[in-house]
């Protein structure tokens, strides 16, 4: 099912949880809402559930407006961030229910309930109690439950947020693969860059109520729109600095990160001045010929090493390979590589990538 | 004893006097005066101890029918009472406007006086001028002599007892239903699930515990009523001759105006056994079912 958001709007008095988005999802896409605490998109989940009805803009799922449709006509399945299990029921009961109250009849309901627990792979559990499960079950209860009545739309609203870290990596994987054998239209919520970026077909990153970026998971990381996205995806974040941009190029602290005609090259004419600029930690590379560093002190994180360094008084890390022999003291050469320097303008906006 | 022990019992020894002298010491001297015949409360004094006080007891007719009376309330005011307060409370709890006020407006009996709602009640069903009887004109049914026919006296007791303990119930339901999780209601939206179907299926077994708690405390006290029917018949036991007699109207009244004192403590006796065997019975379902979750686990 197609979803087209036009012009959504939900404000609580003069405080605007969303604020005039627009949004198309294709059929059978994966979408991750991704956006700081408080930025609309759980308001944004729950109006696309019919829970939370919008102050203005309209909902399409395919072409039927469904603005004002209640959530039990909108052939929706919802996840809960705390699952919301009935917890008097079995796990089998939970996932009938639905069906029972659309009056499909008992033995069918087992039925379909067994298939559904057969995809999530709940097979053997279904006369327990959901106490009686761990959090990772409940949670597949809870997608079994949603995808039971056949929707035509999957919401989940922050799905791995009760879960441990190695069951985190584990569910969301399962997500995926459960949503691609159901082929269903999926938005998740979720404020964990990395799983919204594993696992999504698309992102819409969101902040003060605002879609700033909606695209592919690698083309936002490599091109982000602005100050904003460029900061909330990537762990360790962006390195965010003041730089000058002057006849010779971009210095920083005396440092020429890149030539002017390097600059120039990048195919878009940049005034001189002062400009908030961002790189990543992994696009600065060790070199013969780069800029010379002191590291301040050296983490080794498993796989990466992150070092932490100045130049002049501005604080950068930079994440190389773990196998650098490299401690706290010691020189280093870097450059930053190219392509990998993003220069913003005033408000935020990303001017060019050189 | 050591010191530390000593300061302790002497922190605790205020409260453990007086639960001694009038909880303990009545409990236990009013289990022994019920084998006491012919007890005298001046004196001491008794003519035996033996099963004489039981046996005139189950001999009187009058405590058979109290037996019968306070039977037939607690088997229809605590059922009736748990299952209205339910349904209010469920209305209180819909997002309604004044809600503040209709919550303090059914809490108002429960911090009334017994005596005060009773006059009030007793003007409400006067079989000449009460309401009651006004309302029920307009449907054609004639006066009904509430207070005055000895034939209602038991269903008036019953209605009057019901909508007093009202207030407690809805105050205790109305908590238990402000801790059930919004999502499971969101969830159940969802689901499109029928509004009845939403009551018994999510609303009635998460407030189970609570429910259970009602029926006890209900029990316990309906079994122990006495002043509802004080103030409603104006200090009698019914219209005529005691028709609304409850134990413990029964036992007040062979204390204080028959000043059969043995009788009394039997009668106490009788009523603390019945209201232990009750509490009993309602505990058994949890118990078996703690059991079996023990066992599954």
């Amino acid at each position: 099912m197609e979803i087209k958001i036009l012009n959504l709007t939900k404000a609580y008095g003069d405080f605007k949880a969303v604020d005039d988005m627009n949004l198309s999802v294709a059929d059978g896409e994966l979408i991750g809402l991704l956006g700081p605490s408080g930025c609309g998109k759980s308001t944004t989940l729950f109006m696309l559930a019919g829970l939370t009805e919008p102050t203005s803009g309209q909902i399409f799922f395919g072409d039927k407006d469904v603005t004002r449709v209640p959530p039990e006509d909108r052939e929706i399945g919802l996840v809960f961030q705390n699952y919301a299990l009935y917890p008097h029921m079995t796990v089998l009961d939970n996932i009938t229910f639905p069906l029972i109250n659309r009056k499909v009849k008992k033995a069918e309901a087992i039925e379909r309930a067994q298939e559904m627990a057969h995809l999530v792979q709940l097979d053997g559990l279904l006369n327990r109690k959901p106490s009686a499960l761990s959090g990772g079950q409940q949670q597949r209860v809870a997608i079994a439950r949603a995808l039971v009545k056949k929707p035509q739309v999957l919401l989940l609203d922050e799905p791995l947020s009760n879960l441990d870290a190695k069951l985190r990596v584990e569910t969301r994987e399962e997500i995926k693969r459960i949503q691609q054998e159901v082929k269903i239209t999926t938005l998740f919520v979720t404020h964990d860059q990395e799983e919204a970026m594993s696992i999504s077909n698309r992102i819409a990153v969101m902040n003060r109520g605002v879609v700033q970026q909606y695209d592919a998971p690698q083309a936002m990381y490599l091109n982000p729109i602005n100050s904003f996205v460029a900061q909330f995806l990537g762990m360790p974040q962006i390195n965010m600095f003041e730089a000058k941009v002057t006849g010779r190029g971009v210095e920083l602290n005396g440092v020429l990160l890149r030539t002017r005609e390097q600059l120039d090259a990048a195919g878009k004419k940049v005034a001189d001045g002062t400009y908030q600029m961002g790189v990543r930690p992994e696009s600065l590379e060790l070199c013969e010929d780069g800029f010379t560093v002191k590291a301040d002190s050296v983490r080794m994180t498993g796989r990466d090493l992150l070092i932490f360094f100045k130049i002049g008084t501005t604080e950068f890390r930079a994440l190389t390979h773990s196998d650098l022999q490299l401690r706290a003291g010691d020189d280093l050469c870097l450059r930053a590589r190219k392509n990998s320097l993003i220069i913003f303008d005033a408000d935020g906006s990303a001017l060019v990538k050189c | 004893m050591n010191r530390r022990s000593f300061k302790g019992y002497a922190y605790l020894a205020p409260v453990l006097v007086i639960m001694l002298v009038f909880t303990a010491y009545p409990l236990v001297k009013a289990i022994f005066m019920s084998f006491c015949e012919n007890y005298s409360i001046i004196n001491g004094s008794y003519k035996g101890i033996n099963l004489e006080n039981y046996k005139d007891l189950f001999d009187d007719k009058l405590f058979i029918r109290a037996l019968g009376n306070t039977t037939l309330y607690v088997a229809f005011v605590v059922p009736l009472s748990v299952v209205i307060s339910l349904i209010i409370a469920n209305l209180l709890n819909s997002h309604i406007k004044f809600q503040g006020l209709f919550q303090t407006l059914y809490f108002l009996p429960y911090v009334t006086s017994v005596i005060a709602i009773g006059v009030v009640w007793r003007w409400i069903m006067n079989s000449n001028y009460g309401l009651l009887n006004y309302i029920l004109g307009f449907f054609g049914i004639g006066p009904i002599g509430w207070l005055s026919d000895p034939k209602y006296s038991m269903t008036s007791l019953i209605i009057f007892a019901v909508w007093k303990s009202l207030a407690f119930n809805i105050m205790i339901f109305l908590a238990a239903l402000q801790g059930i999780s919004p999502d499971l209601y969101a969830a159940a939206r969802v689901d499109s699930t029928p509004r009845l179907r939403v009551f018994f299926k999510i609303t009635v077994p998460a407030m189970m515990p609570i429910i259970a708690y009602a029926f006890i405390m209900g029990i316990i006290n309906a079994f122990k009523v006495y002043n509802e029917v004080f103030s409603l018949f104006n200090s009698k036991a019914g219209p005529v001759n005691n028709e609304a007699i409850t134990i413990v109207y029964y036992i007040y009244d062979q204390f204080y105006n028959n000043y059969k004192y043995g009788i009394a403590a039997a009668g106490s006796v009788v009523l603390f056994l019945l209201i232990m065997l009750f509490t009993m019975i309602q505990r058994l379902p949890g118990r078996i079912k703690a059991k079996k979750e023990a066992a599954q686990k």
